[in-house]
């Protein structure tokens, strides 16, 4: 089943690196749990950028923090989200330091009937909780990631899965993102997965130099030291594109302007040769020629190193410009994902017409529309559509039947959204009872959705 | 280097403070309200006895002549002779009788709220809103609401009460530790012992026989003064290095080293820690220069014949000399401690002295 799953993922588009998987990330406070992101679904593929978009408050920035693993407290991930990185250099290397956590699911499968699984008292899943017809379909890597696996006897702490080959020698496998924690963690931080946060200004150390602030990260996970951490922080400023690298990587923060630092933060970035890296707005900041510069930039280190990028923003202009494909956020779900031309082209979810519409300059004259009220505080699961009260083609089902993400009719396949408008081809009541139908056995699968 | 520039601009700065400051020393001593003539003379004097004392001091010349004398004497470390406290013996030889008492008790109550302070504020600021963060900021709070004298009362009172093992558990604080007699009183400062001899008209130390026994008793008898006096420093060191570290673990900084891969320890002790002290750099050196000058209730609760105590009978008692060179005095101390703090500020932080040009 496991090698199957593999197979199934050889096509012509390039594999994606990262897969996440109904992420869900709470926080808990004493008076309720807010769930910032709940039930993410989207991959990111070298060498493209995935857009995602939305308004302040829709969980951009908590859906980044959660791959990075720098949710704190009172919020965590919860139990049935699955954020996979599917890299076989890194499979083979956290193998090899962190032998006690690596799971041959091959083996783990042998002799398992996943019928059985079903069965077991501890499941409380269904087969079309898994998306399957029958339960033969579903690998024990399913029952993992909805996390099952510790009351299976699969995994009791284990954070790297193989899923071809052997311990000894992984051909493929995938590393758990949302199950690492200390010295795997940081070694996956950074080191594989980078990020670029909001605010040039206030995110380098006043009190360290730059070249101080990239070596650190060189010496941490490359293991260079003095002058050769030196030498290379230089070429990465070169890369960067900042000049007269060799005297700028002794000076300070403050030494450098908006756009520089910048520069110098994404050269930190790269610092480890990161495989992803996930950029929170990283031009807000910046006033908009400099913001070209650094897209611009981005785009070429892309190029260059075959970089999988996931980028933040909630400006709908620098999203049509950077991304391939975009995901549009509101109030911790995933609305709308597609290409970026037919999302632009032929938006489907009310809540990204909305968008579009609010960018100046876009509709014929006239006054600018925009969305009225607010993004609300998602504190209790979806029963309804959270977009219905502010949504203007709101008809009564909205309020009772949660949506989930269904295919709509275009010529992309993959262009998704979450509203019960859709599919279109189908009359109305049976869409709604369709919608009903799947989120109800989504929510069967457990895990810690309350 | 910009920032060694600022720093020697700022100490150059400190020349005309010092002139101020004197200057207005021998205005306050001159034209103030105080007569040394007659604090010498008592009651029963003639006119003639005080034309004559006036004519020993040098009184009686022109103000300009006096004063250019009084900077000079200033300057070459050169005070002069007590008038009333002590007459006939010099000022020198006083302040290094008294002084080393308030200095050994001003070091001790700076050396606490540092390493009790300080830590307890940081453990504070990284567990935020814990129960050691409800402990320490509370217990904070109330220290610093305790004014001086009462807790020097209380804590005599209460250490009183322990002679002859009657403190729980059978705590004794005059037999814990290295015995001693009294609660109160100077404590002896000759476990160095010291030998020494003279390059010039400065005596300079030419030899040491260290005591360990005579340094325990020194410490044993300063700690309970210096407590009373560091509590206040002490619950506002805690304070503002909870909120220091506080701001500075959720900086945009921090953040970033996070997501670099850096380990915890890293974080707090490279990126957190040095940020944190800059704003922690003028209480400590503000605490210092308060604790120096500010010891007089301290010293007359525990019976230290100190600094404190000199001073405040020189200036009641009108004797120009001491009282003038003990002020200078502090005033070097203080101007000291700014450079101090100056060259802190230039080392942990590198935008100091940086303008935009």
């Amino acid at each position: 089943m496991a090698v199957e799953q593999t197979a199934e993922r050889t096509g012509t588009r390039e594999e994606p690196i990262v897969t996440v998987r109904n992420l869900q990330t709470a926080f808990f406070t004493d008076k309720e749990v807010i769930r910032a992101v709940d039930g993410v679904n989207f991959e990111i593929v070298p060498g493209e950028t995935v857009g995602i978009v939305g308004e302040s408050g829709s969980g951009k920035s908590v859906t980044a923090r959660s791959i990075m693993g720098l949710v704190d407290s009172p919020g965590r991930i919860l139990e049935g989200s699955s954020v996979r990185f599917h890299h076989t250099d890194t499979v083979r290397e956290f193998a090899d330091r962190f032998p006690g956590r690596t799971v041959d699911l091959a083996a783990v499968a042998e002799g398992r009937d996943p019928e059985a699984l079903f069965a077991h008292d501890a499941v409380g899943a269904t087969p079309s909780a898994f998306g399957y017809d029958d339960a033969s379909e579903a690998s024990v890597a399913d029952f993992v990631a909805a996390g099952y696996g510790e009351a299976l006897g699969i995994d009791p702490e284990d954070c790297v899965f193989i899923t071809e080959g052997t311990v000894d020698d992984p051909l493929d496998g995938f590393v758990e993102i949302t199950r690492l924690s200390g010295e795997s963690q940081r070694a996956m931080r950074g080191g594989r997965i980078a990020m670029v946060f909001q605010d040039p200004l206030t995110s380098l150390n006043p009190v360290y130099t730059v070249g101080n602030q990239i070596e650190e990260a060189l010496e941490l996970h490359r293991d260079l030291s003095g002058r050769e951490a030196t030498r290379e922080a230089i070429d990465l400023l070169e890369a960067v594109g900042i000049p007269d690298a060799r005297r700028r990587v002794n000076e300070y923060p403050h030494q450098f302007s908006g756009g520089m630092r910048q520069r110098a933060v994404i050269a930190m970035a790269l610092a480890c040769d990161p495989e992803v890296l996930i950029c929170d707005e990283p031009t807000t900041a910046l006033d908009v020629t400099i913001q070209a510069q650094i897209l611009e930039l981005l785009a070429d280190l892309q190029t260059d190193r075959d970089l999988g990028i996931m980028f933040i923003t909630h400006d709908m202009g620098v999203i049509a410009d950077v991304s391939d494909r975009v995901n549009v956020m509101y109030a911790g779900e995933v609305v709308e994902s597609a290409a970026v031309e037919p999302l632009f082209a032929q938006p489907r979810h009310p809540y990204t017409r909305g968008l579009l519409e609010s960018i100046p300059g876009r509709q014929e004259g006239g006054r600018l529309q925009t969305i009225e009220g607010t993004v609300p505080t998602p504190n209790e699961p979806a029963t309804y559509c959270r977009f219905a009260p502010r949504c203007p083609e709101r008809f009564e089902p909205c309020d009772e039947v949660h949506p989930v993400s269904v295919p709509v009719n275009d010529e992309d396949g993959d262009h998704t959204a979450a509203c019960l408008l859709y599919p279109e081809d189908e009359p109305r009541e049976a869409a709604v009872s369709s919608h009903e139908a799947r989120d109800d056995s989504v929510r069967e699968q457990g895990g810690e959705r309350r | 280097m910009s920032r060694w520039r600022y720093f020697f601009k700022r100490l150059v700065l400190m020349v005309p403070v010092l002139f101020l400051v004197m200057t207005l020393i021998f205005v306050a001593l001159r034209m103030g309200p105080l007569d040394p003539v007659a604090a010498i003379l008592g009651p029963e004097g003639t006119g003639g006895d005080a034309q004559a004392i006036r004519e020993s001091l040098g009184l009686d010349q022109p103000l300009w002549q006096q004063y250019v004398e009084f900077i000079i004497g200033l300057l070459t470390f050169n005070f002069g002779q007590s008038w009333v406290i002590q007459p006939g013996r010099t000022v020198t030889e006083l302040v290094g009788i008294y002084g080393p008492r308030t200095l050994w008790l001003g070091f001790w109550s700076i050396l606490l709220p540092l390493f009790v302070g300080i830590p307890l504020g940081f453990y504070a600021g990284l567990n935020p809103n814990s129960w050691g963060d409800y402990v320490a900021s509370f217990g904070g709070i109330v220290w610093l609401a305790m004014p001086n004298f009462w807790l020097a009362i209380m804590l005599l009172a209460v250490l009183r009460q322990t002679a002859g093992g009657a403190g729980p558990l059978g705590f004794d604080w005059y037999t814990f530790g290295p015995n001693v007699e009294s609660l109160i009183g100077t404590p002896p400062l000759d476990f160095l012992g010291t030998t020494w001899g003279s390059l010039g008209p400065l005596p300079i130390p030419t030899g040491f026989d260290p005591d360990l026994g005579e340094l325990l008793v020194a410490i044993k008898v300063i700690l309970p003064p210096a407590l009373v006096l560091g509590s206040a420093s002490m619950a506002a060191e805690l304070r503002i290095g909870r909120t220091a570290f506080l701001e500075t673990i959720n900086s945009n900084y921090v953040e970033t080293a996070r997501a670099k891969g850096l380990s915890g320890r890293v974080i707090v002790w490279k990126h957190v820690f040095r940020n944190a002290l800059i704003p922690l750099v003028p209480i400590i050196t503000n605490e210092a220069i308060l604790l120096i000058g500010g010891s007089v209730i301290v010293e007359t609760i525990f019976g230290i014949n100190g600094l404190g105590a000199l001073f405040f009978n020189a200036a009641v008692q009108a004797d120009l000399p001491l009282a003038g060179a003990l002020i200078f005095i502090f005033t070097i101390i203080t101007i000291g401690l700014n450079i101090v703090q100056d060259l802190l500020y230039t080392i942990l932080d590198p935008r100091v002295g940086y303008d935009q040009q």
